[in-house]
């Protein structure tokens, strides 16, 4: 008697412990529909383990569907959460089940996933956050008739990030370090290089780039994007190996970079993905500037698309030219940049534009 | 793993205590090895005539001193002699036959890795105070971890639920820490987080002797989706009331900071880091000079004659999984209150498991654990740094040093491991 007692209580805790851990997160979040009169259509996201308080592209993300149901375009939102890598084709299947309009997945992280369940519902419209479908033995950009792509040439932006940071340097090093070895991640370090390298070609200059060699493809990575005691590890010791400006690669845990730089004083930090100066208030101080990528834009649209029914497959590619990437304002550190730096840094930007410069990554679109 | 093996060669008759030690020619054989690999790959090899700078103070030290540069071939060619000796003596002692004592494969260990960077330096200055802070700074939660294991299973109580209690240290201390504007306030909570876990595990596997390692994971799995939910809900969107609690600021111990390369890595630390020395001191005493830890430790090897002795076995259990739970919380207050200043999921990203690994290569001592911890936070620090310098491995197979290192430790450097004799196994009065 008394061993049923104990078994049912055991029994019962293990299933409260798996249950809260198999959603980590609550069922699909249900919203009220914002648009008034408008029809319904209802908006998914399934985020990858950052989550949609990322402070960074998950976040962002986020913010496009948001977006979309305030301006009315479609009537409610639903997100999934992903905590595993186990998590992320049962998210998908749950949100393909359910009545969505348009499944939004967020990252390279998701692309098996989203892949599988596009083809098993060639009915579901689907948009996938920073991934472009390739054939594995041409490398050639590869259709699916019902999933969106929607990638960023994040490098034309963090190339001007890099020269700026070359420029701003009073050590003669700048830094950078990544959370997962992943193309997303490298493309930026990519133009970060080059940009301190075009920086030290036309001012015959030779600041130095720590953690990152854009030749052998390889730097300081912390090998996943949670533990932020390596984060700030990485960033001390790039800091005392001389480096003054950071710009982490690396979501949630890239602020370890900003509270090693407040530490050690004299250092500042390129943020990615996000306005920094907006998403870490307390570390304004120290952020120079942001390399930003439109995510919310670009959800935005095309879930509007799908929701007015002119849904296409056709890959949104983010460029500077039409703004789907770009460098954030300097704010605390306007009076801190040289105007002749800033100037070349505009001009930068337009010679990209106008393509008269190159800017070129492996993990380029 | 060798085998032990008995020899029967032996001349002179074998005494009683020599055949209980039953001999183990793993550590000897593991030192040789290793010694040949220091002594042809870094020392015999590489070209000559390079030199590797090792800097010895940082620009805040009180005493600053010019780095030392070496000849690396012959710096290294010496110290894996070093290593060979050691190798040999490992090998004496064993013949004789003695146990191998807990200082040999921590001085091959030191000799071994300056052997290496001997060469993996060479041509570059390594500032040692910079690798030896991150070295600590990496293995705090690992030392903090590996005391609440060892805590519980001296007693017989596995605990893989140490990176929950971690983890649990982490949210509490940062979300009261948060709410109340007071970082010493958010301290004291982290061992109730703790606690609170470790009372979860000893209900479950003590009371109701559910099996050990189940509840362990199942409570990981429940302080994951319990903190993720959490912020998710509360941490993340509303990150300054609930998330902000900012951290302790270095604590710059009077005269021992200025020792040259031990004082500023040593003392000049937070007040997390310094509870943990007391922590370690405090363990090793308490399990090896007190009447306490005879008990503690006679629970975990032979809990029927314990309590034929009148020691109440499952008390003593109990008791001791909730200190564990308390130290692996307060240890959890580090990766918030000590050195990131913000609580993020997730964040000890499996320090509780290297933590087991690092009590069990130190053989179930507080003393042996912290090297062993100082060892993964090395080679996790190193990979860094040598990264930085664009030494030429890829940073994949780098990240991996540590776990590597981890097998052919456990394998081979510490010789024969054993656990307490009744670990994992439920005492139940018959």
């Amino acid at each position: 008697m008394r061993r049923t007692n104990v078994m049912r209580v055991v029994a019962s805790v293990l299933a409260v412990g798996l249950a809260v851990s198999a959603c980590g997160e609550p069922p699909p979040e249900e919203q009220d529909a914002g648009g008034e009169g408008g029809k319904e259509f209802v908006g998914c996201m399934v985020t990858d383990q950052g989550g949609p308080d990322d402070k960074s592209f998950n976040e962002t993300s986020y913010k496009g569907l948001q977006d979309a149901e305030k301006d009315g375009a479609i009537s409610e939102v639903k997100i999934a959460e992903s905590n595993a890598d186990s998590d992320y084709k049962p998210n998908v299947e749950e949100m393909v089940a359910g009545d969505c309009g348009m499944i939004v997945t967020v990252g390279f992280l998701l692309a098996e996933a989203t892949q599988a369940a596009a083809e098993a519902n060639p009915e579901e419209k689907f948009a996938i956050v920073d991934f472009l479908y390739t054939d594995p033995d041409t490398f050639e950009p590869v259709e699916i008739d019902n999933v969106k792509p929607l990638v960023f040439n994040t490098h034309e932006a963090a190339f001007l990030a890099g020269y700026l940071a070359a420029g701003q340097s009073e050590t003669g090093k700048v830094a950078t370090w990544g959370g997962l070895k992943i193309p997303t991640v490298t493309i930026f370090m990519d133009g970060f290089a080059d940009g301190v390298a075009h920086y030290n070609k036309e001012k015959d200059k030779d600041v130095e780039v720590l953690g990152w060699d854009k030749k052998s493809q390889d730097g300081q990575f912390v090998g996943d994007f949670s533990n932020s005691n390596k984060a700030k590890q990485i960033s001390d010791n790039l800091l005392s190996a001389g480096a003054d400006i950071i710009m982490p690669v690396a979501g949630p845990i890239g602020e370890q970079a900003a509270v090693a730089a407040k530490d050690a004083g004299d250092a500042s930090v390129i943020w990615v993905d996000t306005d920094g100066y907006e998403s870490l208030t307390k570390y304004q101080d120290v952020i120079l500037t942001s390399v930003e990528k439109g995510m919310d834009v670009a959800v935005q649209e095309a879930t509007t698309a799908a929701a007015e029914d002119s849904f296409s497959n056709e890959p949104f590619v983010g460029t500077l030219e039409n703004e789907g990437v770009s460098i954030s304002p300097y704010h605390d550190f306007e009076d801190k940049v040289d105007d002749g730096l800033k100037q070349e840094v505009e001009d930068l930007k337009q010679q990209i534009i106008d393509g008269e410069l190159k800017v070129e990554s492996d993990a380029a679109f | 793993m060798t085998a032990p093996t008995v020899d029967t060669v032996v001349v002179e008759p074998e005494t009683e205590q020599a055949r209980v030690l039953a001999r183990s020619w793993g550590p000897s054989v593991a030192f040789g090895v290793f010694g040949l690999v220091a002594l042809v790959f870094f020392g015999i090899l590489p070209p000559n005539g390079r030199e590797t700078r090792f800097g010895l103070s940082t620009a805040s030290d009180a005493f600053r001193f010019d780095p030392i540069g070496v000849p690396s071939k012959i710096a290294a060619i010496a110290l894996a002699i070093v290593c060979l000796g050691i190798a040999v003596y490992a090998a004496v002692l064993t013949s004789r036959p003695r146990r191998v004592p807990l200082w040999l494969p921590i001085t091959f260990g030191i000799a071994f890795v300056m052997s290496f960077l001997s060469w993996a330096v060479a041509g570059n200055t390594l500032s040692l105070p910079v690798v030896l802070k991150g070295t600590i700074a990496l293995a705090v939660p690992y030392i903090f971890g590996a005391l609440c294991g060892m805590l519980g299973e001296r007693t017989g109580v596995i605990n893989i639920a140490i990176d929950g209690q971690l983890l649990a240290g982490a949210f509490l201390s940062g979300v009261v820490a948060s709410l109340a504007s007071n970082l010493w306030i958010g301290l004291i909570a982290a061992p109730v987080a703790g606690v609170l876990v470790a009372w979860l595990l000893a209900v479950f596997s003590i009371k109701y002797v559910v099996n050990q390692i189940i509840v362990g994971v199942v409570l990981n799995v429940l302080v994951y989706g319990v903190t993720n939910f959490l912020y998710g809900r509360l941490l993340g969107p509303m990150k300054d009331t609930w998330n902000a609690p900012g951290k302790f600021a270095e604590y710059h111990v009077p005269l021992l900071s200025d020792i040259p390369v031990a004082g500023p890595v040593l003392f000049k630390q937070t007040v997390v880091v310094y509870l943990m020395y007391l922590a370690v001191v405090l363990v090793h005493i308490a399990l090896f000079r007190t009447r306490w830890g005879l008990r503690v430790r006679a629970v975990g090897e032979h809990p029927e004659a314990a309590d034929t002795a009148g020691i109440r076995v499952n008390v003593v259990r109990f008791r001791n999984v909730l200190l564990g739970g308390a130290v692996a919380g307060l240890g959890g207050a580090y990766f918030t209150l000590g050195s990131s200043g913000v609580f993020s999921k997730e964040m000890t990203a499996g320090a509780g498991f290297i933590a087991l690994a690092a009590m069990i290569m130190g053989r179930w001592t507080p003393v042996g654990a912290v090297f062993a911890a100082l060892l993964f936070g090395f080679a996790d620090n190193l990979q860094s740094m040598l990264g930085i310098m664009r030494f030429g491995i890829p940073s994949e197979l780098m990240q991996m040093a540590p776990y590597l290192l981890t097998i052919f430790a456990v394998a081979g450097l510490v010789g024969r491991i054993r656990p307490p004799a009744s670990n994992g196994q439920p005492y139940i009065k018959s």
